[in-house]
């Protein structure tokens, strides 16, 4: 972050700060017309979720501009939403969907099953930069024999097809352009999109479902989480989708505000190249393990926030268990293990770190648990880009730190070519097996069994799981504090 | 005349003292510091104290040892890139005042260029493209200012070359080699120190400017910058994390200042004549 663009953005927040005190005054009264001000350091980087449109346009428009077949609670409950019923053929292979009747689109365009083929094409495209796309590789054909019928081939089970859907956004395929315009189903219209401001959603009357709780919906995008606190203490938000620091929180803690310790699903990794020596070695991966206090790790970046999980898998995910026992913080045993791996007098190695929060202080701290055991890290500050380019595709590294933040990822240490190179066949045949069980049942039992192999393993160092925290004024209810898959519903918010 | 003599001396002693404090600071952090640079066991964010009499950083770690070990990046950065720039600069400086027409005028075209970018945008490029380590900030921030020691060589030399006595001495059958070491050095030497000073300064604040984007010694490395950008996030709940290393940082440049402002009152012969 250049302190150039800081104070640019300390600017615009005044601005901002000053702008709402002069308007928005005296519209306190009626709830049913009120304005939300959301404030988030997450904007947009185009309104295409398929275009690299980044974290912030999910939770702008997800759910609010534009919806899928199915939605995704906030509690973590897949329900229908555009699709009102759906049938899977007896080997999964087949799964015809019925679309809800009725629903138009913000232009006016009646949806049909074209737009939803148009729409699930347009994720696998090649050119498409949706993060689910190799979800989607599963998808044989789609058929639409009537315009309220879809009916989907696949070419492998996929127990997860349903689940993945609540990320496909049902968009207009007669809409020309999807980066700077909206063309969705939801209960929220795009009203303006300042750049590097803000962002106004504004109610659809012609909604085909229950009208939102209030009328406009505003996101103010920051890239300063102090600015964005400023911005709440002074009232120019109400809500902040995700805090940052723990030590801001003290300013909140009065009974104007509420915060609220939500589920996340963004872990900090400290990832190992399973490729190389000594990595390659799992007696050296568990040494490190635990050598590393994760507890005192998590307390000093979060303070009493945050949680140990002990592997890649959160506790929203059906397959979750506690297994931060498998490799306890424990520095007798870490000197033990790497005795047996031959490495009794310790190693040198590059820890290639990106620049950005936490990562710095975190390399920091495993730098000198890792000294304990004798151990030599060297810190190497990479940048978004050395990072993407250099571990990322070229895999030339030996360790990293990196955040994770989707759910259910565990999936990805089945793929021996992922960037992190963990190759079990076990492993690998079991994710396969569960992507292609029955039921939800079996899914998760061999999901379970996979996940204690690759924690036993230490295919990396999983080293917390971030806390996911909504501070909002106490005027407001209504908003969601899990923030799964970064979205942020807003029609339910109600201000008093 | 008396006044602006005591004045002229107040400042290089007030100078001197600043800097000596900080360079006992760094000789003191060589063999002693009050916990080792990698000690976590300090408490998050803990208040000053008589255990830690500046407080802990978020990991624990003690805010005294850290300053110290900064003091030791700060003077060395300072040290290593104006040896840089010296070597540099004053080579290509003579280089382009000795010399006549094409090859003056490339190498002033050259400084021109050097000059024209900002001494940071240049160690920022030079580091995107070495990686961030402390080498690549001192190597970068030398470089940069080499130009400008090198403009200044080069105006000075010319200046020298142009005075009677070159000529006298050139007449007389003196070499170049033992013109430039008896006439043309000495002539060039005070106005070169007092830059010198000034860039001494300059390349410790630009370590840290570095530093705090991430771009200069990588963690865990205290340089003052990093020390700044860390506390950023904190200065609500423990703002002397973020002033300590501020006020360092302020007591190195004010002090490089006050000795330069000496330095040039003293060396500038116009003053001198008229004592």
């Amino acid at each position: 972050m250049k302190p150039g663009k800081k104070f640019g953005v300390v600017g615009v927040a005044f601005a901002v700060a000053l702008t709402l005190f002069a308007t928005s005054a005296p519209a306190n009264a009626a709830s049913a017309d009120a304005t939300i001000d959301i404030g988030s350091l997450y904007e947009p980087q185009n309104l295409d979720n398929t275009g690299g449109g980044g974290q912030g346009v999910v939770e702008a428009l997800n759910g609010n501009s534009y919806e899928g077949l199915y939605r995704l609670t906030d509690a973590g409950v897949v329900e229908n939403l555009l699709a009102t019923a759906s049938k899977v053929s007896k080997d999964g292979l087949t799964y015809t969907f019925t679309l809800r009747s009725g629903v138009k689109f913000h232009s006016g365009k009646t949806m049909t099953s074209a737009d939803v083929k148009f729409s699930l094409e347009k994720v696998s495209a090649t050119d498409s930069k949706s993060a689910r796309k190799s979800s989607f590789k599963v998808v044989k054909s789609i058929a639409t024999p009537d315009a309220k019928t879809v009916v989907v081939t696949l070419s492998s089970r996929s127990i997860s097809f349903i689940y993945n859907l609540t990320y496909i956004w049902i968009m207009n395929s007669a809409a020309k352009d999807f980066a700077t315009e909206e063309d969705g189903t939801g209960p929220y219209k795009l009203s303006a999109w300042k750049r590097g401001s803000t962002l106004s959603l504004v109610r659809n009357d012609a909604y085909w479902g229950t009208a939102p709780k209030n009328k406009t919906v505003v996101y103010h995008y920051f890239t300063n989480a102090t600015a964005l606190n400023n911005a709440l203490l002074t009232g120019a938000v109400d809500v902040i989708t995700s805090a940052q620091s723990p030590d801001a929180l003290a300013q909140f803690k009065s009974s104007s505000y509420k915060i609220s310790n939500g589920q996340s699903t963004t872990k900090l990794i400290l990832v190992f190249n399973d490729r190389v020596a000594p990595f390659n070695n799992v007696k050296v991966r568990k040494a490190i393990t635990s050598a590393i206090d994760n507890k005192k790790l998590l307390a000093s970046i979060w303070g009493d926030y945050g949680t140990l999980i002990g592997s890649m898998v959160p506790p929203t995910d059906p397959w979750y268990e506690d297994l931060t026992g498998v490799n306890p913080y424990n520095v007798t045993l870490a000197k033990k293990l790497l005795a047996a791996a031959g490495y009794a007098k310790g190693f040198t190695f590059r820890l290639d770190t990106p620049q950005y929060d936490p990562h710095p202080a975190a390399a920091a701290f495993i730098k000198s648990e890792l000294a304990k055991v004798g151990i030599t890290v060297n810190i190497n500050s990479v940048t978004d880009d050395q990072w993407y380019n250099n571990v990322y595709k070229k895999h030339d590294f030996a360790a990293t730190m990196q955040e994770h933040v989707n759910d259910r990822d565990v999936v990805w240490y089945g793929n021996p070519d992922f960037y992190w190179g963990y190759n079990n066949t076990t492993v690998t045949s079991l994710i396969n097996q569960a992507e292609q069980a029955a039921n939800a049942r079996i899914q998760a039992s061999l999901l379970k069994r996979a996940n204690r192999i690759i924690a036993t393993e230490a295919a990396s160092d999983w080293i917390y799981l971030y806390p996911q925290i909504v501070v909002a004024s106490s005027t407001l209810s209504g908003y969601p504090i899990n923030g799964l898959n970064s979205q942020f519903y807003a029609y339910n918010i109600v201000k008093n | 005349m008396n006044q602006v003599k005591s004045r002229r001396s107040w400042s290089l002693i007030v100078g001197l003292v600043i800097i000596s404090t900080i360079t006992l600071v760094t000789l003191i952090s060589l063999v002693w510091l009050p916990y080792p640079i990698d000690n976590t066991d300090g408490g998050r964010l803990s208040p000053p104290s008589w255990s830690h009499l500046l407080g802990t950083d978020k990991l624990g770690r003690d805010l005294v040892a850290r300053l110290m070990v900064g003091a030791r990046i700060a003077l060395s950065v300072g040290f290593s890139a104006v040896l840089i720039a010296g070597i540099v600069g004053l080579t290509l400086g003579m280089a382009a005042g000795f010399a006549q027409r094409w090859l003056d005028e490339s190498l002033s075209a050259l400084l021109d260029i050097l000059i024209a970018f900002p001494t940071l945008l240049l160690a920022m490029l030079i580091v995107a493209a070495r990686g961030s380590s402390l080498t690549s900030a001192i190597f970068a921030i030398g470089l940069g200012m080499s130009a400008i020691i090198a403009r200044l060589t080069r105006l000075l030399v010319k200046r020298v070359l142009a005075k009677d006595f070159i000529t006298a001495s050139r007449a007389s059958g003196t070499s170049w080699p033992r013109i430039i070491v008896l006439h043309v050095l000495p002539n060039i030497w005070p106005t070169l120190i007092v830059s010198f000073a000034l860039q001494f300064g300059l390349a410790g604040l630009a370590e840290a400017s570095l530093s705090y984007l991430g771009l200069g010694a990588p963690p865990p490395n205290a340089s003052w910058g990093s020390l700044l950008q860390e506390a950023q996030a904190t200065v609500m709940t423990s703002p002397i994390a973020a002033i300590a290393p501020g006020l360092f940082l302020v007591a190195l440049v004010i002090g490089v200042n006050l000795i330069a402002d000496g330095l040039r009152e003293i060396a500038d012969p116009t003053l001198r004549r008229s004592r």
